[in-house]
């Protein structure tokens, strides 16, 4: 029984952060129609300028600001650099069509996967390096007894309901939000009734940045931070987005937490090995029973 | 008839010139560049796998390594448990990997874009974990031992002495210039027209007669025949394992196809070859400036994925549009 509570437990601390890790996926895919397979290395990047903050001595909380701006700045770099030259190459003969329009963009992020995981190998060594926590991680003790969760993962889930709350409310009551989804659902119109499509679609890599850097944050205390820890993070984020249905922002933290409750149990019950597989699994169930996902638009989709 | 015949005579011409051609460059390199070469010839093979699949069809895979690793295993456990000879054990890798590509492609035919691409991912990381789950049969993390073995005595008594490296360029040739002859012979032919079509536009496609379902997965198909013949080619250069295809090797086969020009059998000559040399050619100039040894590490990565998304930014088309450009602006 304590076996079986203390994997929920972890099971939920570490499903927080896969739905921060989907949360942002879906903030791209919602606003500009990519999915960035290059986001946890944005993540993992402003984790290490955070990280060599606090190796200078700086506080937690000054490294912890630094590297949300950064990841912030990062996001918006990608689009700038790379993504919006390559939208406006939709008109020539190899982007002509809609297979390889959703193709492209994904080889694009791909490639600075690669550019950000050399770079942080050059400027940090590719050291590993341990990561603190803000808040004690040692078991919270409640009537004398000990519980099997910290206080870091009550402050992890407080931070990504924080968060949820922050993006659906930008998304449904503000009229940036309202922009966002009309030119992510259909540009031209949007483009007409006045919105700036370009500035929305910067908008939205910036805050994917935001919140993936807070994932990339708060998962490093427990796997050591080198330029490719966060893959993992990506592939099982990836997989909670799509069970949510890649364009609901609740369905993703569902996700989130659904893939963080599968991946401790199979950790606790089989062998941390099975863990792609029970992955790949889910992913193909998902696919094959319920493209849309568990939240995601209703209606004819083709995935 | 006569028409698609005529290709399939300058297909074989082509290919025949070719495997002539690395024949003769393979007596002029030293040891270690015939092993590249040979390496090349392998990442050519994978690499046609992706031109067949991204650029003829339009669907993405970033698992191509998965299956190279499905044609290893099959094949090192097929020399090793059953004594086939390399040969017999090659056509089993093949087999096994149309299998694989039968399986995958029913999943993927309903998916595309970005759900293919996270898909095929997770199927790359997947695999090789396999090999560690079940590691009484497929050895873990210490991998089974398979090689070329010894040139034949005909070639020997041919040749003089063939080296190591030499035999593994020229038992690498012949099924490098077979795949040139089946990917040039697929792209002119019916097959290949309906292949583009379904890229261009499904529901046209659909309407001119061609079934999407059956023919997205008889691309898989034939595209993982090609990424296995490379796995067990990779493999055979001495250990089959889950480190041999990692998914930095799923990675490097996209770049190298991008590069080269991701529609072209040429551009995946050209990809190939510089996938494979580039990392060589960067030490080679590094030479001059002894930068840190951090630098020296990742610097091949740093550049090759510069490369990449400059290609994809600015001549998506890769290196191999660029040369039909200028031949079409004479």
């Amino acid at each position: 029984m304590d076996i079986f509570l203390s994997a929920i437990f972890s099971g939920t601390s570490r499903g927080a952060i896969y739905a921060l890790a989907a949360l942002g996926l879906v903030l791209v895919w919602r606003g500009a129609g990519v999915v960035n397979f290059a986001q946890m290395g944005q993540a993992m990047f402003s984790t290490y300028i955070a990280s060599t903050l606090i190796a200078h001595n700086y506080s937690y909380w000054i490294a912890f600001i630094v590297a949300l701006i950064s990841g912030g700045a990062l996001g918006a770099l990608v689009d700038l650099a790379v993504m919006r030259p390559l939208g406006r190459k939709r008109s020539s003969s190899f982007l002509d069509s809609p297979a390889m329009r959703s193709t492209v963009p994904v080889i694009a992020s791909l490639g600075i996967l690669g550019v950000l995981q050399a770079a942080a190998g050059i400027i940090w060594a590719a050291e590993e390096r341990g990561f603190p926590t803000p808040v004690n991680s040692l078991g919270l003790v409640i009537g004398g007894k000990s519980m099997p969760f910290t206080a870091f993962d009550l402050f992890v889930m407080g931070i990504v309901f924080l968060t949820l709350a922050a993006t659906t409310y930008f998304f449904k009551g503000t009229g940036m939000g309202l922009a966002m989804r009309a030119s992510a659902l259909n540009p031209e119109v949007a483009r007409l009734s006045g919105i700036r499509i370009g500035f929305v679609r910067t908008l939205s890599w910036t805050i994917s940045g935001v919140a993936s850097s807070l994932a990339g944050l708060l998962v490093t205390p427990s796997a050591n931070l080198s330029p490719n820890t966060l893959d993992l993070i990506l592939i099982i984020g990836f997989t909670a987005a799509v069970v949510g249905g890649l364009d609901s922002l609740l369905g993703s933290v569902i996700g989130g937490f659904a893939l963080g409750l599968l991946i401790s149990f199979v950790n606790v019950y089989d062998a941390p090995e099975d863990i792609f597989l029970a992955i790949l699994i889910v992913l193909l169930t998902v696919l094959i029973i319920r493209p849309q996902g568990i939240l995601g638009s209703k209606g004819v989709r083709r995935v | 008839m006569s028409k698609e015949s005529s290709y399939g005579r300058k297909n074989l011409l082509i290919s025949i010139v070719f495997a002539a051609l690395i024949f003769f460059l393979s007596i002029k390199l030293d040891p270690y560049n015939q092993g590249q070469l040979a390496v090349a010839l392998m990442m050519f093979i994978g690499i046609l796998s992706i031109v067949l699949l991204t650029g003829a069809s339009g669907q993405i895979s970033l698992g191509q390594g998965a299956l190279m690793a499905v044609g290893g295993f099959a094949a090192a456990l097929s020399i090793l448990n059953l004594g086939f000879s390399i040969w017999f054990a090659i056509i089993a890798a093949v087999l096994a990997a149309l299998v694989a590509g039968l399986l995958l492609g029913i999943a993927a035919a309903r998916l595309s874009g970005p759900y293919l691409a996270g898909t095929t991912l997770v199927i790359a990381l997947a695999i090789p974990s396999l090999a560690t789950r079940f590691d009484s049969v497929f050895a873990g993390d210490v991998g089974l031992n398979i090689d070329f073995g010894n040139p034949p005595g005909w070639l020997t008594s041919l040749m003089g002495e063939v080296g190591y490296e030499q035999w593994q360029l020229l038992a690498t040739l012949p099924f490098a210039a077979l795949a040139l002859f089946f990917t040039a012979n697929i792209l002119s032919s019916r097959t290949g027209r309906s292949w583009r079509a379904l890229r261009d536009h499904e529901i046209a496609a659909s309407l001119a007669g061609v079934k999407i379902s059956e023919t997205k997965i008889f691309v898989f198909v034939i595209s993982s025949g090609f990424a296995g013949l490379a796995g067990v080619l990779y493999g055979l250069r001495g250990i089959v394992g889950p480190s041999v295809y990692p998914i930095s090797l799923s990675l490097m086969l996209l770049t190298g196809a991008v590069l080269g020009g991701i529609r072209s059998i040429i551009g995946a000559l050209i990809g190939a070859i510089l996938v494979v040399f580039l990392p060589d050619l960067i030490e080679w100039l590094m030479g001059f400036l002894s930068p840190s040894e951090q630098v020296a590490n990742y610097l091949p990565a740093m550049i090759s994925s510069l490369l990449l998304i400059l290609t994809v930014v600015l001549n998506p088309g890769g290196i191999a549009a660029g040369l039909h450009h200028k031949k079409r602006r004479h």
